[in-house]
């Protein structure tokens, strides 16, 4: 038999327990298998600001309708008959509840980004009949995580982007070039590549300055952002020469594009001090053939194409043969 | 050989092969054949039990390779799912998962190679797969279910009890083999034990490395050797 000795210092132990898993900085929630609630702790009771007696012996979906039941059954069915603890994180799954943020002051994220544990409570016959949940708040990982994303993302988009034009870069325009003709050689859907310049561009630098030139270079770029579709790849080659990759687009179809585009920009004007600047390009088609040996042989043909246009007169396009 | 080393022999050229082929017989200083032996034994019936409880979750026949056992460096580790990557243009992905206990500790890499998302998702009853993060929700789950499957029975078997901490995507913020090519690792060889899974009925194909680290195999070693006494 225990001696009075031993039962205290018994409940002094479960005492402490107690008020560790009480106060401990994680939300701790224990269900049954029907997921009602048996117990749950103070993290737990704070952050939902909900009172115990609405919460106990009541569904877990029920107190809380953020809660998807299909798939926390899901997650939870593995726990029940692997014995085997079950794991979310804040990548696929910002919140299991919806908690406001640890500092409402200072904090920046909307709600309390939450990782969970769901381990088995296996009983003294070794069976299975209780679930433990457990919250951690990594809501400070996640906003530094989401914001490093965020920033590398933007410096990606700085480093492959061209900043007069807002085109891609030569570097990384051709980057693409390669990967498409590379596509091509895997699934031979058709591809046509357009290199193109601007007709006399060195004229309106030298009679209007470098700022109207500029605005003639952003025109140009404008009206091929507009005429691009998605897929399709255009970048600045050179100071006023450009290469657009036409994706899943035949030869026919290009040449619909560079008339297109010629004729947009033969409409434009550009303003220096009160002079209109009107200006013209001149194009290069090619279609990308099986006798291609790789991309460089690629721009060539095209460029060949583009020198026919300025031989025969600039402002229009030339298919390669 | 096993199925990894047979992936880099499709893929990798000679030199990868040669280098992967001289490290992977065993080094007598980290398991001697009889350990070896042992491992190999009490992997297989871990995995027969494994089997038997993920036919009990998901009603459906697992097919499992016969583990195999061996000594890895981090390079080939890195080659053997760089090869994975090449094999095919469709991404492979990885999750990782990482345990502890009894002196014990080191990773679960499942690679998935060959496998349908729809079909997971009908494995797991998962009612459908929205968007990239469902997809990415449901593999860390099917890692989950399958390494606790495997490491529980390994952990029963060696009289332990592993910890397990959350599954992780790999290369969702590193790429893998950069990461594994770094010469800053701290380990420089690993025990590998290597199982494939494949589910009957069901496009789903993958491969399962328990990779112990260098610092804890004395503790293997140890739990091994009391079981050969």
């Amino acid at each position: 038999m225990a001696t009075n000795k031993e039962l205290r210092d018994f409940f002094e132990d479960v005492h402490w327990l107690m008020d560790i898993l009480q106060n401990i900085d994680a939300g701790l929630v224990v269900m049954d298998k029907d997921y009602k609630v048996e117990l749950w702790n103070s993290f737990m009771q704070n952050h939902s600001g909900k009172a115990p007696e609405t919460v106990l012996k009541q569904s877990i979906f029920k107190v809380f309708p953020e809660l998807s039941e299909t798939w926390f059954k899901h997650k939870a069915q593995s726990v029940f008959v692997l014995q085997n603890a079950a794991f979310t994180t804040w990548e696929q799954r910002p919140y299991l509840f919806r908690f406001p943020h640890y500092r409402p002051i200072t904090g920046t994220a909307e709600h309390m980004y939450q990782n969970s544990t769901i381990i088995p409570l296996v009983d003294s016959k070794g069976t299975v009949e209780h679930i433990c949940l457990i919250i951690y708040d990594v809501t400070d990982t996640a906003v530094n995580k989401i914001a490093q994303q965020e920033a590398n993302q933007q410096l990606q988009n700085l480093s492959r982007t061209d900043h007069l034009t807002g085109l891609f870069n030569r570097g990384y325009w051709e980057l693409r070039l390669i990967q498409e003709f590379k596509r091509y050689d895997r699934y031979e859907q058709p591809s046509t590549l357009i290199m193109m310049d601007i007709d006399h561009f060195k004229k309106v630098n030298d009679k209007y300055g470098h700022t109207v030139g500029d605005d003639v270079i952003r025109q140009v770029s404008r009206a091929i952002k507009e005429q691009v579709r998605d897929l399709d790849i255009a970048g600045r080659y050179g100071g006023e020469e450009f290469g657009i990759i036409l994706t899943n687009t035949d030869v026919e179809g290009a040449a619909v594009f560079a008339e297109r585009l010629r004729a947009t920009v033969e409409k434009q004007v550009v303003y220096s001090e009160g002079q209109q600047v009107r200006f013209t390009i001149s194009l290069g088609v090619a279609e990308l053939i099986e006798s291609t040996v790789d991309h460089r042989a690629w721009i060539e043909r095209a460029d060949h194409a583009l020198y026919q246009s300025k031989e025969g007169g600039r402002n229009r396009f030339t298919i390669t043969t | 050989m096993g199925g990894l080393i047979a992936y880099c022999a499709r893929t990798a050229k000679l030199e990868i092969l040669l280098s992967i082929s001289t490290t992977n017989t065993m080094h007598p200083h980290l398991l001697t054949e009889d350990q070896r032996d042992c491992l190999q034994e009490i992997t297989n019936v871990a995995m027969g039990q494994a089997g038997d409880r993920l036919a009990r979750l998901l009603d459906v026949f697992v097919v499992l390779s016969i583990p195999h056992v061996s000594i890895l460096n981090p390079t080939d580790i890195a080659m053997a799912l760089q090869s994975l990557n090449r094999e095919s243009h469709d991404v492979v992905h990885g999750v990782c998962q990482g345990f502890i206990g009894g002196g014990i500790a080191g990773e679960a890499m499942l690679i998935f190679n060959g496998t349908d998302f729809n079909d997971l998702a009908k494995l797991l009853k998962y009612e459908r797969v929205e968007d990239e993060q469902a997809e990415y929700e449901l593999l860390m789950d099917t890692a989950n279910v399958l390494n606790g499957a495997c490491l529980k029975g390994m952990a029963e078997q060696l009289d332990t009890h592993f910890s397990f901490g959350p599954p992780m995507l790999l290369g969702q913020h590193c790429n893998i083999t950069d990461l594994l090519q770094n010469n800053n690792m701290t380990w420089k060889q690993a025990l590998v034990v290597e199982i494939n899974y494949s589910i009957e009925n069901h496009k789903i194909n993958c491969d399962l490395l328990i990779v112990i680290a260098e610092h804890s195999i004395s503790g293997l070693v140890e739990k091994l050797n009391y079981l050969l006494d």
